[in-house]
C-alpha cells in the first residue's frame, strides 16, 4: 500500500539522521533489472523495429501499482518494466530535477508536486494519438488545477479524506472537523501526520481555505490547533485504520483507501462528511519530460485506461476509480464499499503550495502544536 | 599518515589514496555542500536561490525550535543516563562472568543488531499497545483494571531509545571493566577498604573511560535518531531529527534543514571535544 511508504525511508535515515540530504529513498526494485538511469540506451520508440520491445521504468510509491497489473502488462506487449519506488513526493521530484526529466517512463504523484513538476517543464506532453482509452477517463476527475488542460497527466487514485469513528467508544455526535474539538475526546483521535492536512481542518472550522496564505489567519488556526493537543492520541499516514480497528482510537482522520480497508473490517464505524467542506486530492501518472522510453510509457497509460484493467487498479488500491470503463467491471462488493460518490468530488478542496512564507510558517506552528503534544 | 609516505619506498600513497579519496568525496565535500546550503535562500515553491542569507540560523534562534532543540537535548539527556543505570552494572558484571559465559552473553547482546532496528520497534509496539502484552500482564496479576494508554507517550519513546542504545553502552563499559587490573581492587580490599569503598574509589575511576566512551555513544545518536520519535511517540515527539525530515519534505526548506543539520553537527562535536578534554583521549579510537 501506498502509505506504507514512510517505512523504508526510516530505515535507511536512521543511520543517517543528522546529514540526510539526499532525500532519503529505499529503491527497492520489483520487477528484475537495474537502476533506470541504465535504461536510457534501451530502445527509444524500440517497437518499431520486430526486435526487443525494450523498458519501462515506473516510479511510485512501494505496491502503488498492483502486481499483477505489471505481470499482465509484461506478458502483453514483452516489454520489461523496472519499478523503482519513493516514499516522498518531494523526494520524486528531487530525483526527477537531478536527471533532468530522464531516466523515468511513468511517473504516479500527488496533484501538488505535479503542478511544481509541469512548472519546471519535467512533465511530458500526452500524444492523444496513442491513447485511445483516454475516452474512458470520467470527466469528473479532469481539468484539475495541475493539468488544466488535461495535456499532461491521467489521474490515478483521486480520494477524499473523510472521518470515521467508532460510535461505541465516542461519547459525543461528530458532524465535522469542529466536533473533534469536544472535551470528551480527550486522549482518542488518529489525524493525519501532516501539517497542511491537520492545519488545514482548524482553517476549516474557521470557514477558511486550506491553501490561505493570509498569515494572520494562518496563526489564528494555529492557536485555534492548539486546543486540539489534548484530544490527539496518535498522529500518523500509514495504516491508520488499525488505530481505530483495535480501539487505540475512537475517531480518525483517513485517506480514502484506510476508510474503505476499515468499514471492510468494522462496518459499524461511522463515516462522517466534515460540514464544514471536504478535501480532496488525486494521484496522477504523468511521462517526464525526458523518458526514455516515451512509447511504451504511453502505451502502459493505455493499457491502465482499459475498463478492466482499471477496475483492477481501483480494487486493489482502495482509492476512487477514475475510469468510466471500468464500472462494469467492479465487483459489488467494493462500489458497496465506495463510500464517496462521484457528486462530491466538485465539493472537494485541493490542498495546493502556498508559498516559501506561509509554508515557513505553517512548519512553525505544527512544531509548535507537536511540542504540546506529547 | 603523511609521514608514511616519505619513510616507506614511493609507492605507498597508492594504498593510502583511496582511503583519501573517498573521505574527501563522501565525507569532505558533503559537509561543504551542506554549509554552503545552509546559507541559501529557498525558492517560492520548490529548490534553492543562490542568495546568501543568514536568515536559516537566526530562524533556529526562534523560540519554537529553539525548544525542539531542547526536547532533543532533554531525550538524550534521559536516554543517556538510562543506558548507564542499566549498561554499568550490566557490562560491570558481565566482564566478571567465567569466560564462557562472556561469551555468550556478548553473543546475547550483539544479536539484536542482527535484526532490523525497525522491527524491533514494532515488537515494543505489540508491548506497549492497549490491550496489549504489557496491559494483559498488569491486568491480569490485578494491578490495573483498564487498559493504560501507554503507546504513544514520551515514556515510550524514551524506552525505544534506551533500548536501542544500551548495548553501546554495556559494551564500553565491559571493555573497560575487562581490561581492569583487579590486583589493585584487592590491594584496597587488603587495605581496609570496604567493598563499596574499593569499588567507588578504585572500580569506578579505572572505568570510568568506558563510561565516557559509552556516554559520547549513546548520546550523540540519541540527538538525532527519529524514527524510534515517529513509531513510538505516535509522531507526537517531535526531535531534530523529526524537524529535520519535516524541512526536508513537507517544508521543502533544504537551506534550513541544512543549518538544523549544521548546528546539531557543531553540537554533538562539542560533545566530543568535551569528552577529550575530560578523558584525555586523544584520538576517537580510544570511544571502544
Amino acid at each position: 500500500m501506498k502509505k506504507n511508504r514512510r517505512f523504508f525511508a526510516v530505515l535507511t535515515a536512521a543511520a543517517l539522521a543528522a546529514a540526510n540530504l539526499s532525500g532519503c529513498g529505499g529503491s527497492g526494485q520489483n520487477g528484475g533489472g537495474d537502476a533506470p538511469a541504465q535504461a536510457e540506451d534501451a530502445s527509444q520508440g524500440g517497437k518499431e523495429g520486430k526486435g526487443d520491445p525494450g523498458e519501462l521504468n515506473i516510479y511510485t510509491w512501494a505496491e502503488y501499482v498492483p502486481q499483477d497489473v505489471i505481470n499482465q502488462f509484461e506478458d502483453e506487449t514483452g516489454i520489461r518494466v523496472n519499478y523503482t519506488n519513493f516514499e516522498a513526493n518531494e523526494e520524486m521530484l528531487a530525483k526527477l530535477e537531478t536527471s533532468k526529466g530522464g531516466d523515468y517512463d511513468i511517473i504516479i504523484a500527488s496533484d501538488y508536486i505535479i503542478k511544481i513538476a509541469a512548472d519546471e517543464g519535467l512533465v511530458k506532453e500526452l500524444d492523444q494519438g496513442k491513447l485511445p482509452n483516454f475516452k474512458n477517463i470520467d470527466p469528473v476527475f479532469q481539468n484539475f488545477f495541475y493539468d488544466p488542460d488535461n495535456k499532461l497527466t491521467i489521474p490515478y487514485g483521486p480520494g477524499i479524506p473523510l472521518l470515521v469513528y467508532d460510535p461505541s467508544a465516542v461519547a459525543c455526535e461528530i458532524t465535522g472537523y469542529e466536533s473533534l474539538w469536544d472535551p470528551s475526546l480527550e486522549d482518542s483521535l488518529a489525524l493525519m501526520d501532516s501539517e497542511r492536512v491537520v492545519m488545514g481542518m482548524a482553517l476549516k472550522t474557521m470557514g477558511e481555505s486550506f491553501n490561505t496564505e493570509d498569515p494572520d489567519v494562518i496563526r489564528a488556526a494555529g492557536e485555534k490547533l492548539m486546543g486540539l493537543a489534548p484530544n490527539v492520541r496518535v498522529l500518523s499516514q500509514n495504516q491508520t485504520q488499525d488505530y481505530l480497528l483495535s480501539g487505540e482510537v475512537g475517531a480518525a482522520f483517513l485517506f480514502t483507501s484506510q476508510v474503505v480497508l476499515a468499514l471492510s473490517q468494522n462496518p459499524q464505524l461511522q463515516v462522517v462528511y466534515p460540514k464544514e467542506g471536504l478535501g480532496f486530492g488525486v494521484d496522477a501518472a504523468f511521462i517526464p519530460s525526458q523518458a526514455p522510453n516515451s512509447d511504451n510509457a504511453h502505451a502502459f497509460l493505455n493499457f491502465i485506461l482499459d475498463g478492466e484493467i482499471g477496475a483492477q487498479v481501483a480494487q486493489q488500491t482502495y482509492y476512487l476509480c477514475p475510469n468510466q470503463a471500468s464500472y462494469e467491471f467492479l465487483d459489488e462488493e467494493f462500489k458497496k464499499s465506495l463510500v464517496i460518490s462521484a457528486d462530491d468530488i466538485p465539493k472537494g478542496e485541493f490542498i495546493q503550495d502556498v508559498g516559501a512564507e506561509a509554508t515557513a510558517l505553517h512548519e512553525e506552528l505544527w512544531t509548535e502544536f507537536k511540542s504540546a503534544l506529547d | 599518515m603523511g609521514h608514511n609516505t616519505r619513510k616507506k619506498r614511493n609507492r605507498w600513497w597508492m594504498t593510502v589514496m583511496p582511503l583519501y579519496l573517498f573521505t574527501v568525496f563522501f565525507v569532505a565535500l558533503p559537509m561543504v555542500y551542506l554549509l554552503a546550503l545552509s546559507f541559501l535562500t529557498r525558492a517560492q515553491t520548490w529548490g534553492v536561490v543562490n542568495e546568501f542569507t543568514l536568515d536559516n540560523y537566526l530562524r533556529i534562534a526562534s523560540p519554537v525550535y529553539l525548544n525542539t532543540f531542547k526536547e532533543s537535548f532533554r531525550m538524550a539527556v534521559l536516554t543517556t543516563a538510562g543506558t548507564l543505570l542499566i549498561g554499568y552494572p550490566f557490562g560491570y558484571l558481565m566482564a566478571r562472568l567465567p569466560a564462557r559465559a562472556k561469551s555468550l552473553m556478548m553473543l546475547l547482546v550483539v544479536i539484536p543488531f542482527w535484526t532490523s532496528a525497525l522491527m524491533r520497534m514494532y515488537g515494543w509496539i505489540i508491548i506497549f499497545r492497549s490491550n496489549g502484552l504489557l496491559d494483559k500482564l498488569l491486568m491480569g496479576l490485578g494491578i490495573t483494571d483498564s487498559p493504560l494508554k501507554l503507546l504513544y507517550s514520551y515514556p515510550a519513546v524514551l524506552v525505544g531509545m534506551v533500548y536501542s542504545l544500551l548495548p553501546f553502552m554495556i559494551l564500553s563499559v565491559y571493555s573497560s571493566t575487562d581490561k581492569m587490573d583487579w590486583s589493585l581492587v584487592e590491594a584496597a580490599r587488603d587495605l581496609g577498604a570496604t567493598k563499596w569503598e574499593a569499588f567507588f574509589t578504585v572500580t569506578m575511576k579505572l572505568t570510568l573511560p568506558g563510561i565516557l566512551s559509552g556516554i559520547v555513544l549513546v548520546f550523540i545518536p540519541s540527538m538525532g535518531l527519529f524514527f524510534i520519535a515517529d513509531i513510538l511517540g505516535g509522531g507526537k515527539v517531535m526531535l531534530v531529527g523529526n524537524l529535520i525530515q519535516n524541512q526536508l519534505q513537507s517544508g521543502r526548506d533544504w537551506p534550513f534543514a541544512a543549518a538544523l543539520s549544521v548546528v546539531l553537527m557543531i553540537f554533538t562535536s562539542v560533545m566530543i571535544w568535551v569528552y577529550r578534554k575530560v578523558s584525555g583521549v586523544k584520538d576517537l579510537e580510544g570511544l571502544l
